[in-house]
């Protein structure tokens, strides 16, 4: 079996260069493109009040590094979609390990200053101004990289065996075990969303998902009646989350002034740019929650266009997963889109004030360009896996 | 082994695209839910917190007294407020300690308010109102070198009202209390003039209050009150108030209050209650005795509720609210109604035998000797109550109150004034339809009923002012913030109430009261007052308490002022009227004709013993001054060894008296002081010799034409303070003995 994780590079079909030759899926590049546009304008729009403030009135603060990161992030992307996907084979444990090390280095790193008793994200000790980096975001796709290589050897037993899951739930507890060290609970949930997922896709039996939904019935069950048995400040979110009515300048105010902003914008908003709600009222508009700005400026018109839009992205990435030329290409096609699906509609639900409030960002919108390297990174991936799938392209 | 993806994976991709898509659309019937129904009104809510809308407070109009002087203006404030939920806990102590330093307030009461604000989320609690612009300076460096303090010490604009006069005509001008609202006087009337339209500015702002870079600003400007320009005379109020503040310390008075009229017009120059009160600071209580008092009493509510009845009472305007019987004040009335309807005649005499017949009661004169026979004049003079009665009972129950009501007793005089008496029938005067003689009778000379001091000033007016009857008033004109006028009083005449013959009969008569009879105190050479005086007992208590009044007018020729003091309980061993009133009243009429440069018209009598104007002596040779000086009657008395007078004193063209004391010198050097002597308690002649002997001069004034027993009371620079010799002091003379007019 170890020689055959190794094959592609011996095997002739899949060639033996690094890069492949194929055509992209055009469909998926350009929604990804407009994803990406809007969503720097979005990012534009809700970050510069914010900016103006926190920057000495350098409005375009936000906007002018996001933007050095999209167009950097572009290039990364059409780079890795240039090479051949078996390749990623070979780099699946070594991020893995490098993964676990980062889960590891940054709960011994101490606390950011502006995020006490967080300890999500990494950065050089020492270094004012250092770039920070959630090994969270990495450890997403590690996740699905390392369950779509073993589970496309794998995929048989896992078919079979009832109990042939447990590396994969194995890996993931670990990873989410030590997210939620970092006291990050939405990056463990998501982790654990996706590990289910891979599982689901890869063939796990059927029963153990009713037996897991089970579970997770009870445990968010009693979560929501002791939210105490999670962190301090899980527990607390958990709580205002149930108490809608709850004082709204301590504890509700962001999600209360996410709800203000939604609201202002009716069915066709406020118009682009013409906000107010991002004026200091929503903290940090162009972080997890600047898909209320989007809301208030474009109205649930401009929303479902966008919800639309990621709807057509995941759809075209399983068109290109299921014509994908190997298993490991489809199920990292799906991880990689199902991933980002996963957290649109959670950050979706965490501002429209339907799930507790946890730190989950909206990818292509959210301000943070490490993470978006990543993503765009795995979109590359998701591009090289479809110049060889056999997806009708344009 | 085939490689491709399996069809178990495709449907399960499938499927596990489908529960995206079914959580995208929980997603979006999220967002219809708020986007569209919106169930909790968070729309409205986001609005009202955007929007600022900003009330620019307008400046409240300034109010001016006849000559453009002000009285109340006011400008611009602070106020100081803190947003105690925003406190950080830690930074409470800090806060307040220094707010109540800078801003002087109680630091207790403060940390309590504000830790309980806190408590409760309350995001406004004002710290303190108007403050100036130091303080406000203070507080906002404070803020400034705290870091974050500035999110939650405000500080908005407010207005402040100032007086800066601080006691002056306060019962008058009354003041403003919180929001800047009129509570009494003028600033009560007029409050709605008085008050601008505030300004308004709404702004978007972001959640720090700020407005929004890119927000929108909508400005009304605030629009300034309108100015009141008074009648009140600051130099009349002036005399009015010092004269008056004399007379309630020395008769130690429970209160002494006058008006001064302009006769002509209705328009009131001068109006005091003493004691009064700072306007700058209406809620202190100026008697510090009834302070003490109420300190003292241990139940809270108690006290409390007796410092608010002390406080209106302080701030009551007693010449217009209350009430009082007037008296034989009451009789100048009685005369023109009967003079009017030709029940008696100037030249008719009747016989006083000390008491007169009404039915089947004896109603005594004051005089219970019986006055003799008198015409009627002299009736007035001697305020002979049989007199009176006898004109009221020939005219009449129906008659009489015709009057009565003409005069004004049984409305308001419409003074644009709060708190006016408001006379009720049955109550404060008789109901015609059951009055009987013997009420008549005691109407006839002052008794049984209630008038207002302004009452009975304006109608005594009227008899000045040739029988109309005018409505008083304070404000004459009303300017806009750029000074132009915007409205003008004209005089309103109520009605002509007797005919101008009868007038000037009856200020003929008044005046004769003053001149010889029972008003001599209120005397003033050349400028022929006319008025009278009235004594009543207070029937309010068992003890026996007394309102000394005197209303007058002059000159009686051509009235230009009318004049009325009420001394309320003088309780310094004198009630009269005619002793306490009058000299009062004497002063202020003097001093405020000659203000308002009215040429006083002198008898032949006034003349004999009047005052000179000293000659212009300087630079001519010693001899030949002294020789012309003493050839005009002058005394003449010569410093220093030189030939040729270098100066003079007094300075030529000043009041001396006839006979008086010159002064020459002939060498440079400082004036001769000398000591000013006592000159009370003396007669014409000791004073002057008095005078003379200590190298002054003395300017006489009040009652000194008739002979007997006037004595000197009052003197223009006090004794014992040093003078340049020649100097001329006024000395004031009145009789303790002048008519008793209580009628009892």
């Amino acid at each position: 079996m170890a020689e055959k994780t190794k094959s592609p590079l011996k095997k002739k079909k899949s060639g033996l260069g690094l890069f492949n030759t194929g055509a992209v899926d055009l469909y998926f590049l350009i929604l990804v493109l407009i994803l990406l546009a809007v969503g720097l304008v979005m990012l534009f729009s809700a970050s510069y009040p914010y900016a103006y403030y926190n920057n000495d009135g350098d409005s375009l603060y936000y906007f002018r590094k996001q933007l050095m990161f999209a167009v950097s992030g572009i290039v990364i992307m059409m780079i890795v979609s240039k090479v051949k996907y078996g390749w990623f084979k070979v780099l699946t444990y070594p991020l893995l390990i490098l993964t676990v090390i980062l889960l590891v280095v940054v709960l011994f790193l101490p606390d950011l200053p502006d995020t006490p008793g967080f300890k999500r994200w990494l950065y050089i000790p020492g270094m004012a101004g250092s770039p920070t980096f959630q090994p969270s975001e990495l450890a997403k796709i590690a996740l699905v990289m390392f369950c779509a290589v073993k589970m496309e050897q794998n995929h048989k037993k896992l078919v079979e065996k009832p109990f042939a899951f447990w590396p994969y739930a194995l890996v993931t507890l670990i990873l989410a075990g030590l997210i939620y060290l970092e006291n990050h609970v939405s990056g463990t949930v998501l982790i654990l969303m996706i590990g289910i997922v891979m599982m689901y896709l890869g063939g796990t039996k059927r029963y153990w998902f009713v037996l897991g939904i089970v579970a997770i019935v009870a445990v968010v069950a009693l979560v929501l009646i002791k939210p105490d048995i999670l962190p301090e400040h899980a527990a607390q979110r958990i709580t205002l989350w149930l108490d809608k009515e709850a004082e709204p300048t301590k504890g509700r105010w962001q999600t209360n002034q996410s709800l203000y902003a939604i609201s202002s914008g009716g069915l066709f908003g406020v118009g682009l740019g013409q906000s107010k709600q991002k004026h200091l009222y929503v903290s940090e508009p162009q972080n997890d929650f600047i898909f209320s700005i989007v809301c208030e400026e474009l109205g649930l018109f401009g929303a479902c266009v966008i919800i639309i839009l990621f709807v057509l992205l995941i759809a075209r990435g399983v068109a290109i997963a299921l014509k994908a030329k190997d298993r490991f290409g489809s199920l990292l096609v799906l991880g990689v889109v199902f991933h980002i699906g996963m957290q649109v509609a959670l950050n979706i639900g965490v501002v429209t004030d339907f799930l507790p409030n946890t730190g989950i960002s909206l990818p292509f919108f959210s301000y943070g360009g490490t993470a978006l390297w990543v993503l765009l990174a795995e979109l590359g991936m998701v591009l090289s896996v479809s110049r060889s799938s056999s997806v009708k392209k344009v | 082994m085939s490689r491709r993806p399996t069809k178990l994976m495709g449907n399960r991709a499938v499927i596990a695209l489908l529960f995206l898509v079914a959580a995208f659309i929980v997603n979006i019937g999220c967002l219809v839910r708020l986007q569209i129904f919106d169930p909790l009104g968070y729309k409205e809510k986001a609005a009202a917190q955007q929007i600022s809308d900003v009330t620019v407070s307008a400046l409240r109009g300034t109010i001016y007294d006849s000559k453009m002087n002000v009285i109340a203006q006011s400008a611009t404030a602070w106020k100081i407020y803190l947003d105690p939920s925003k406190i950080p806990d830690e930074e409470i102590e800090n806060v307040v300690k220094n707010l109540a330093e800078i801003l002087d307030v109680d630091e207790e009461k403060l940390i309590k308010n504000v830790t309980q604000y806190a408590e409760k989320e309350m995001g406004y609690y004002v710290v303190k109102e108007k403050v100036e612009n130091d303080a406000k300076e203070k507080v906002n460096e404070f803020r400034l070198q705290n870091s974050g303090y500035t999110e939650f010490i405000g500080i908005e604009s407010d207005s402040k009202r100032y007086y800066p006069n601080n006691n002056f005509a306060s019962s008058v001008i009354g003041f403003t209390a919180a929001e800047d609202a009129g509570r009494a006087g003028i600033e009560l009337q007029y409050d709605s003039e008085l008050t601008g339209t505030p300004g308004r500015t709404i702004t978007a702002v972001n959640a720090l209050s700020f407005e929004m870079t890119n927000g929108f600003e909508t400005t009304y400007d605030a629009q300034a009150g309108t100015n009141l320009v008074l009648t009140i005379d600051s130099v009349i109020q002036h005399y009015l108030e010092k004269s008056i503040t004399q007379a309630l310390v020395d008769n130690k008075a429970k209160y002494a209050y006058g008006i001064v009229m302009d006769v002509k017009t209705g328009a009131i120059l001068a109006m005091t209650t003493q004691p009064d009160y700072n306007l700058n600071d209406p809620y202190t209580l100026t008697d510090n005795q009834l302070l003490t008092d109420i300190n003292k009493i241990e139940d809270i509510s108690e006290r409390s509720q007796q410092l608010l009845n002390a406080q209106f009472s302080q701030w009551r305007n007693r010449c217009i609210s209350d009430t009082y019987e007037p008296g034989s004040v009451f009789k100048t009335i009685t005369a023109s109604a009967g003079l009017e309807e030709g029940v008696v005649s100037m030249d008719e005499t009747l016989n006083c035998p000390g008491y007169i017949i009404v039915g089947d009661r004896r109603i005594n004169c004051h005089n219970h000797a019986g006055h003799g026979t008198e015409n009627f004049t002299e009736g007035l003079m001697n305020s002979c109550n049989p007199w009176f009665v006898t004109v009221g009972q020939r005219l009449g129950v129906d008659t009489y109150m015709k009057y009565f009501e003409a005069f004004g007793f049984t409305e308001q005089t419409g003074i644009d004034l709060p708190a006016e008496f408001q006379p009720v029938k049955g109550v404060h005067y008789y109901d015609k339809e059951t009055m009987t003689n013997l009420d008549l009778a005691s109407v006839s000379f002052g008794q049984s009923f209630q008038v207002s001091p302004l009452q009975m000033i304006t109608a005594v007016a009227a008899i000045g002012n040739g029988g109309k009857l005018m409505e008083p008033y304070v404000v004459q004109a009303m300017t806009d913030s750029e000074g132009n006028t915007i409205w003008e009083k004209t005089p309103t005449v109520r009605r002509q109430v007797i005919s101008e013959k009868v007038a000037s009969q009856v200020a003929e008569m008044m005046e004769a009261v003053v001149t010889s009879g029972g008003g001599q105190n209120a005397y003033v050479a050349g400028y022929h007052v006319a008025g009278k005086t009235g004594t009543s007992e207070k029937l309010t208590s068992d003890e026996k308490k007394y309102i000394a009044s005197f209303c007058c007018f002059a000159p009686s020729y051509d009235p230009e002022i009318a004049v009325i003091i009420i001394i309320d309980e003088p309780n310094a061993g004198k009630i009269n009227g005619s002793t306490i009133s009058a000299p009062v009243a004497g002063e202020v009429v003097e001093q405020t004709l000659k203000y308002l440069n009215v040429e006083p018209r002198y008898s032949a009598n006034e003349l004999a013993v009047l005052s000179d104007t000293s000659p212009d002596l300087v630079g001519k040779s010693v001899s030949e001054a002294k020789s012309y000086a003493e050839s005009k009657g002058f005394e003449v008395k010569v410093i220093g060894s030189g030939t040729k007078v270098l100066r003079q004193s007094p300075e030529e063209g000043s009041v001396i008296p006839k006979e008086g004391i010159v002064i020459l010198y002939t060498e440079e050097g400082d004036a001769e002081t000398v000591k000013v002597p006592d000159l009370t308690g003396l007669t014409l002649s000791e004073a002057n010799k008095k005078a003379a002997n200590a190298g002054l001069n003395i300017k006489i004034s009040g009652n000194f034409l008739n002979s007997g027993d006037i004595k000197s009371y009052k003197q223009s620079i006090e004794k014992d303070s040093s003078v340049a010799m020649g100097t001329t002091i006024t000395v004031y003379f009145r009789s303790d003995t002048a008519g008793n007019d209580l009628a009892d």
